[in-house]
Parts: C-alpha cells; structure tokens; sequence
C-alpha cells in the first residue's frame, strides 16, 4: 500500500497538479469537516451534560455536569473493564511484536521451500470473520476445560491467546515489510563473524527495527481494544473488556426509569480517548496500515 | 555460503495459527454436520451426525436467505454513498494548503474510533427522543424511530457510512500520489480545465485503486458485527439483521451451534469471491528475495 504522507510532492510550481478550483476545495472540505465533527461534538456536549437532557434530546448542555466522569467508573464498571484491557490488550501488543519479528525475520532473510505460501497465507488469515471461528474457538476452550479440568472460558487467557492469534497475520505482514527494508549485508556481516541467528536477531535486527515493532504492537493493541466479539462470549462480569462493559451498559438502558445518557457519552468517550491520542501521535506510520487492516 | 535456518523461529506464531485459526476452522465445518445444542456440546464430538440437514434447515427454513439480502444490501449501500464522499476528499486534500495536516488527520478519526464507540454514539443520537429527532424536526424531516423497524436499515447505513468513507479516502489519496507529474503537466498544456482534467484524465487512472478501494469497503462492511450488535443490540431488528449479528444469536441465543455453524459456513462462501479477488489484487510485493527460494 502506498504510504500516504505529507511533504512528499514535488515542490516546483504548485498550481500544475491544482485538482479542484480553490472555492470548491474550500466547501468539500468544510461540508466533510462538519459531517465528521457534528457527531464527534455532540459527544463531547452530551457528555458533561445532565443524564435527563441527553435523554430529551438537547444539543446544548444544561450545565456543566463533569460528575458524570466520576459516576462512570462505578455505574459502568468502567474501572474493571478499562483494567482488563489494558492488561488484555498490552500483553497482546508486547507478546506479539516480538512473535512476528521473529517468524519476520525468518521470512525476510532466510530463503527456504514454502516461504512464499506463507507469506500468502498471512495475507488470507487476515480476511477470515472473526464470526466464523468464535463457534469452534469457543466449543474447543469448553472441551478444554472438560478434557484437562483447566477453566478456560471467563479468564483473560482466553482472550490474550485469542487476540494474539488474530492480531499475528497482520502483524507479520508489517514486519516482513519493514525488515524489507533493512541491507542484508546486516545479516550476511554478522553471520560471517560468527553470530547465531538468535543473536543477530535480538542484538541487530531487533533494535533496528523499532518503528515497525511499534506498529505492529499497536496495531495488536487495537485488535483488542475495539473487539466486541470474542470479549461478549469468552469473558464473564470480572473479566469483562471496556468494549464489553459499554456495550452491557448501554444495552441495559432503554425500559429502565431514566437512562444515564450523559454517563454512558462519557464512558464511550474515555474508551476512544486511548485510540484516538495513539493515532494522532504515530499516525504517520500507521495510516498505510489501516487500508491494509480494513478488510475485516 | 550453506546458511543457517533459524525455521524453528516460526514455530510460534505457526502453532498459534494452527491452534486459534485452522483448527477451529475444520471444527467449523464439522460442526456444521453436527446436531449440537448447550446439552452436548461439552462432548461435541459425541454428538449425532446429521449431514448436510443444517445447511438445508439454514438456506430452507431460516432467516439466512434473508440476512444475505440485508448483508449485501447494506455493504452495497454503504459502499456506493461513500465513495463520492471518499473521492471528493482526497481530491480536496490532495493540494498542499495551510492546515492540510489537520484536516487529512480529521477526516480519519470516524475511521480510527473503535466500532463500540461509534455504535453506542450513534445509539444514543438515534434514540426515540434523541438529538437526530430533536434536529430533523425542524428541517422537515418526520421524526420516528430509528433503531427499529423499516428505518433502521437506513440508520445502519448512515452510521456506517459516517464510520467507513475515510478508508475509501485513504485508498484513493494513496492511488491519487501515485501518478506522475507529467499527467498534470499534459492536461496543462493543453488547457484542460479542472472538470475536463478530472474527467478523462485523473478518473480513468484512478479506476484500480478506486475499485480495490470499493472491494476493500465491502468486505469491511459486510463483515462488521461490532457496530450492528452495539447500536440495535441483540435480538436486532428484523430489517438490520446481517449475517454475523444472525450467525450470533443463533449460537449464542439461540444455542443452535450447529446450524450456526453451517450459516457462518454459508456466509464464507459468499465473500469467497470478493476475497479471493482482493487477494489477487494485492501485490504480494516479494522482490529481489523471491528469487532465493
């Protein structure tokens, strides 16, 4: 996928690749910049906004309710789903930065029989519904549990090895593009000194290719943060995942006495905030990634 | 040079695909031949053969004929109306101009906002008495209900459409700075005018990664259970009822595995083709190291 980012055009005489004349160009860009920010305001309004005047439909907050960001952690649970995500996710992110530099790097520098189905293969596994396996995953943990007397299903193991198996194709597929780009001679130099592969991986590859382990860690981190999926099936009320949390909190709101909307806008808000700060701060490395992870 | 093969370095991540991915997949398919409820599924193996009834059951006597319409409808749907949104886009940020940096890093927020987060948002807009409602009034628009009934198709489109055209964005400004600057130089001199030079010279060069884009979005589209499961909630409203949201209550609801298996089955192969299109289309990019094997 080619990268998108700024700066890289030819400077000379601007007005030649000019696509659009400048007053259209202002409006396109204007009408979109209100269809994505309307909503994305309205949340943040609804969320220092009395539970009451969410409810009724009021734009603008009757007063500035911040409590609402204090009730969120006990009414939501957010606090214990914000905890199990982050372990959740964060262990999936390290773990599997370093599964697919190594499996990377194999792939990359080391010719062999076979290599190419595999890079072909982690192409397909990305494009497999999470739909269709979290049947047979979830049937297996149950026989798991029957077979070796061990509890599977509703422990954070489920879903750390869930995830990190679903976040490893993609994952792979950034490293091997990133090692791409290293000399081989790198390789080929310490090998002739005498280095194992393990050592010139941990001790060569390894610090030289920290912005690609970086992407690919976040980009496991989201794999688990924004799932819904698995989290509803392989989690109980101790184990739930933030996304989990939200969605049990909003679903149970219509048929109560007064929904607490207001609380709920800041619930969702503080589980996007993470997300959102983390693409504004790596984006330039990550944005030819999220075409590449849009399939699913 | 005999070189050394560190293949046990693959060992890993192969075991946990093996394990998570292809395990559960032939599971899947066995499944689906099987007459499993919650009574025998802790001993699924165990559990009576019935061939190929659940695959007659799903497409005969289930609503899968009627999630695929819904499914494909909806993915179609959202794939057509954010494509202008997405051309227009990158068309307008193509050109430098003060704040660009800002504005192409807006526009991917919808897109980069976790699916739960943009559900449980557009849920509360929606609501019966909610701020859409509150608006639309005004604007000549019948309030009603959103969340339910025939217009809940509608609200599944506009939310996810809100939520996907920055990857249609994405894919057409990547397609857009891949072209030369001899084509706007060309279209210069010979006094194209902007209409005339979008026409027949930047659109038709446009045609691969525009249609990879709408593949792209499709299958995004059609695959998410995330924002349906969280903005209708479970059971979902006759007429929003995709395939994975179906596929779901069926087993998790319903307790059905089997014939939820022989749908997610059913519904596999009908992304197959779109699937296996992008996999072609994507370059496997391997290079000067393709050669060595």
């Amino acid at each position: 996928m080619t990268d998108v980012l700024p700066g890289r055009r030819a400077r000379r005489d601007p007005e030649v690749t000019q696509l659009l004349p400048r007053p259209l160009r202002t409006l396109v860009i204007a009408v979109l910049l209100a269809v994505v920010g309307a909503p994305m305001l309205y949340m943040v309004l609804a969320s220092v906004n009395s539970d009451l005047a969410v409810a009724r439909g009021a734009v603008l907050p009757t007063g500035l309710h911040l409590d609402n960001y204090v009730r969120i952690w006990s009414t939501v649970s957010l606090d214990r789903g914000l905890v199990n995500s982050v372990a959740v996710a964060g262990t999936v992110a390290v773990v599997c930065a370093l599964v697919a530099v190594c499996s990377a790097y194999v792939l990359v520098l080391h010719g062999f029989r076979g290599r190419l189905a595999i890079l072909r293969g982690l192409l397909a596994l990305q494009t497999i519904p999470g739909t269709l396996v979290l049947l047979p995953v979830f049937v297996l943990f149950a026989s798991a549990s029957t077979a070796l007397g061990i509890q599977v299903i509703g422990t954070r193991w489920a879903l750390f090895v869930t995830y990190l198996t679903f976040s490893l194709p993609f994952s792979t597929w950034v490293m091997v593009t990133y090692l791409r780009g290293l000399p081989r001679e790198l390789d080929e130099a310490a090998r002739i000194d005498g280095a194992s592969s393990w050592r010139i991986l941990t001790r060569i590859i390894t610090p030289l290719s920290w912005p690609g382990l970086v992407v690919s860690a976040i980009f496991a981190f989201l794999l688990g943060w924004n799932d819904v999926l698995f989290a509803s099936v392989l989690t109980n009320p101790d184990t739930r995942t933030a996304a989990v949390a939200l969605q049990v909190f909003g679903a149970t709101q219509e048929g109560g006495a007064i929904p607490v909307y207001g609380q709920l806008m800041a619930a969702a808000l503080v589980c996007a905030l993470p997300v959102v700060v983390v693409y504004l701060v790596f984006q330039r490395y990550l944005v030819s990634g999220l075409a590449a992870g849009g399939v699913k | 040079m005999q070189r050394q093969r560190p293949l046990w370095m693959l060992v890993p991540g192969g075991v946990l695909a093996a394990l998570l991915i292809v395990v559960p997949l032939a599971v899947a398919v066995q499944i689906s031949l099987l007459d499993l409820d919650q009574y025998s599924f802790r001993q699924w193996l165990g559990a009576p053969f019935v061939g190929v009834r659940n695959y007659h059951e799903a497409l005969t006597r289930s609503p899968l004929a009627h999630s695929i319409l819904v499914s494909t409808g909806y993915a179609a749907t959202v794939t057509v109306v954010t494509l202008p949104l997405g051309v227009a886009a990158a068309l307008a940020t193509h050109n430098r101009f003060a704040g660009r940096a800002v504005v192409r890093s807006a526009f991917l927020i919808p897109f980069v906002l976790p699916s739960f987060v943009v559900g449980t948002l557009w849920r509360i807009i929606l609501q019966p008495a909610g701020v859409a409602n509150r608006v639309l009034d005004p604007l000549g628009v019948p309030t009603g209900l959103w969340l339910n009934g025939p217009r809940s198709f509608w609200a599944l489109v506009i939310v996810q459409a809100w939520a996907a055209w920055p990857l249609v964005y994405l894919l057409t400004l990547a397609g857009l700075q891949t072209l030369d600057r001899d084509l706007h130089e060309a279209a210069a001199l010979d006094g194209a005018g902007w209409w005339a030079k979008l026409r027949y010279v930047i659109f038709p060069c446009l045609r691969g990664p525009v249609s990879l884009a709408m593949l792209i979005s499709f299958l995004h589209d059609i695959n998410n259970f995330a924002l349906p499961f969280v903005l209708f909630g479970v059971p979902s409203p006759h007429d929003v009822e995709v395939l994975p949201v179906l596929t779901y209550i069926e087993s998790f609801q319903n307790f059905r595995f089997g014939l939820s298996a022989a749908m997610a089955v059913l519904s596999v192969a009908l992304i197959a083709v779109p699937i296996a299109v992008y996999l072609r289309a994507v370059k496997l990019d391997v290079g000067e190291e393709a050669r060595t094997t």
